[in-house]
C-alpha cells in the first residue's frame, strides 16, 4: 500500500495499519468513494460487514456498497429500489409487447395457412 | 385514535406515532433500549411488535444514527417510503452481504436484456412475409456477467414510484421468471441467496406498508382499496 494512509483512515484521521481492512477499497486517490459509503452505512458497519467476508469476495461487496450509498445519496427517498421499479416496469412493458407481438404472429401465421 | 381513522386521515401513523408519553416505546427505542421521547423519529415508522425486528436489521446495516440522519433530510410525507426502502435494502444485505439489492438489479438488468432479445426476434420475425427465420444463433459463450460499473445512477431515474408495485402479481411473476432463466453463479458471491429471498422481500414491503397504513387494512380484503400511489 506504500506509506500514505488509505481513504478511510485519513477521512477518519486515524493511522493506517498494515491490515487495515478498509484500504485495499477504499484507496486514498478517490477519497469520495469512502465519503459516500460512511455517510450511508459508517466506517465500523462496512468494516464488520467485510470481515465477515472471505478476502476475494469484498472488492465485490464494497463496490455493491458504494453503489448503494451512491443512489441513497442520490435519492433519499428510493435509493437503488428505485432502479428496481424502473427495471420492473421495463419487464412489464416488454412482456406485454412480447404477448401482443405472439398473437400478431399467430393471426398471420394462421392467415398465411388459411388464405 | 382509533385505527379506522388512522388509515383514512394519517395512513402513514402507527399507534406509537408520537413516541414516548407514557405509551409502548416503538420497535426502534425498544430494540435500542432506550426511552422512546415524544417525537422520536423512528416512531411513526416501527411499530412496538413487528417494528423492533424491521429494525434490527436497519441498525445492523445502516446504524441507527445515520438512519435518523437520512430520516431529517426526506419530507415527512416521504418518510414512509424511505423507510420502507431503507429495510428492503437492509434485509437485502443481511441476506446476501456481497450484493444486497445489488443482485435483485442485476437479475432483472438481465431479464430485460433476456425480453428485448426475444423481443427482436419476435418483430424480425413478423416483418418477414414467411414467418420464417433461422433460429436465433446461439452464443457460442456465455455473455459476460454484468458488472457493478454497468448500472446507471439514481439521479437518472423518475422520482414517482407506487411501492404497492412490490407485491404486483404481475411484478411477483417477472420475479419468478428470473428465478427460472437466472444462473446465479454469473454474479458470483452469494448471490443465489437473494434470487431466492425475493419473494420475502415482498412480503416486508407488504408488512411495513401494512403496519403503516393500518394492521388490519389488507389487501386480502377485497372490499379495500389500496392506498394511492405515493408521489412526489
Amino acid at each position: 500500500m506504500g506509506s500514505g494512509r488509505c481513504a478511510a483512515c485519513r477521512y477518519l484521521r486515524r493511522k493506517c495499519t498494515d491490515d487495515c481492512i478498509l484500504s485495499p477499497y477504499f484507496p486514498s486517490n478517490n477519497p469520495q468513494r469512502f465519503v459516500s459509503v460512511h455517510r450511508i452505512y459508517g466506517a465500523s458497519n462496512v468494516s464488520k460487514l467485510l470481515q465477515r467476508l472471505p478476502t476475494h469476495l469484498r472488492a465485490e461487496a464494497a463496490d455493491s456498497l458504494y453503489y448503494e450509498a451512491q443512489c441513497r445519496l442520490e435519492d433519499r427517498v428510493y435509493g437503488c429500489v428505485g432502479l428496481i421499479f424502473l427495471l420492473q416496469q421495463q419487464i412489464h412493458a416488454a412482456e406485454s409487447q412480447l404477448i401482443k407481438t405472439q398473437a400478431e404472429i399467430a393471426v398471420m401465421k394462421s392467415q398465411v395457412q388459411h388464405p | 385514535m382509533r385505527k379506522e381513522d388512522q388509515a383514512i386521515r394519517v395512513p402513514i401513523m402507527s399507534a406509537s406515532s408520537t413516541g414516548g408519553g407514557g405509551g409502548a416505546p416503538c420497535g426502534a427505542c425498544k430494540f435500542l433500549r432506550r426511552k422512546c421521547v415524544f417525537g422520536c423519529i423512528f416512531a411513526p415508522y416501527f411499530d412496538s411488535e413487528q417494528g423492533a425486528a424491521h429494525f434490527a436489521a436497519v441498525h445492523k446495516v445502516f446504524g441507527a444514527s445515520n438512519v435518523s440522519k437520512l430520516l431529517l433530510h426526506v419530507p415527512v410525507h416521504k418518510r414512509p417510503d424511505a423507510v420502507v426502502t431503507i429495510c428492503y435494502e437492509a434485509q437485502a444485505r443481511l441476506r446476501d452481504p456481497v450484493y444486497g439489492c445489488v443482485a435483485h438489479i442485476f437479475a432483472l438488468q438481465q431479464q430485460v436484456v433476456n425480453l428485448q432479445a426475444e423481443l427482436s426476434y419476435l418483430q424480425a420475425l413478423l416483418a418477414t412475409p414467411t414467418l420464417e427465420l433461422p433460429s436465433p444463433p446461439l452464443p457460442s459463450q456465455p455473455p459476460p456477467p454484468l458488472s457493478i460499473s454497468d448500472l446507471p445512477s439514481a439521479s437518472s431515474l423518475p422520482g414517482t414510484y407506487d411501492l404497492s408495485s412490490l407485491f404486483d402479481p404481475m411484478v411477483q411473476t417477472s420475479w419468478t421468471m428470473q428465478q427460472r432463466q437466472i444462473d446465479p453463479r454469473q454474479f458470483g458471491g452469494s448471490g443465489s441467496s437473494s434470487l431466492t429471498g425475493g419473494d420475502d422481500l415482498q412480503t416486508l414491503a407488504r408488512e411495513l406498508l401494512h403496519t403503516q397504513t393500518s394492521p388490519q387494512l389488507p389487501y386480502t380484503d377485497a372490499s379495500a382499496s389500496p392506498p394511492p400511489p405515493l408521489s412526489k
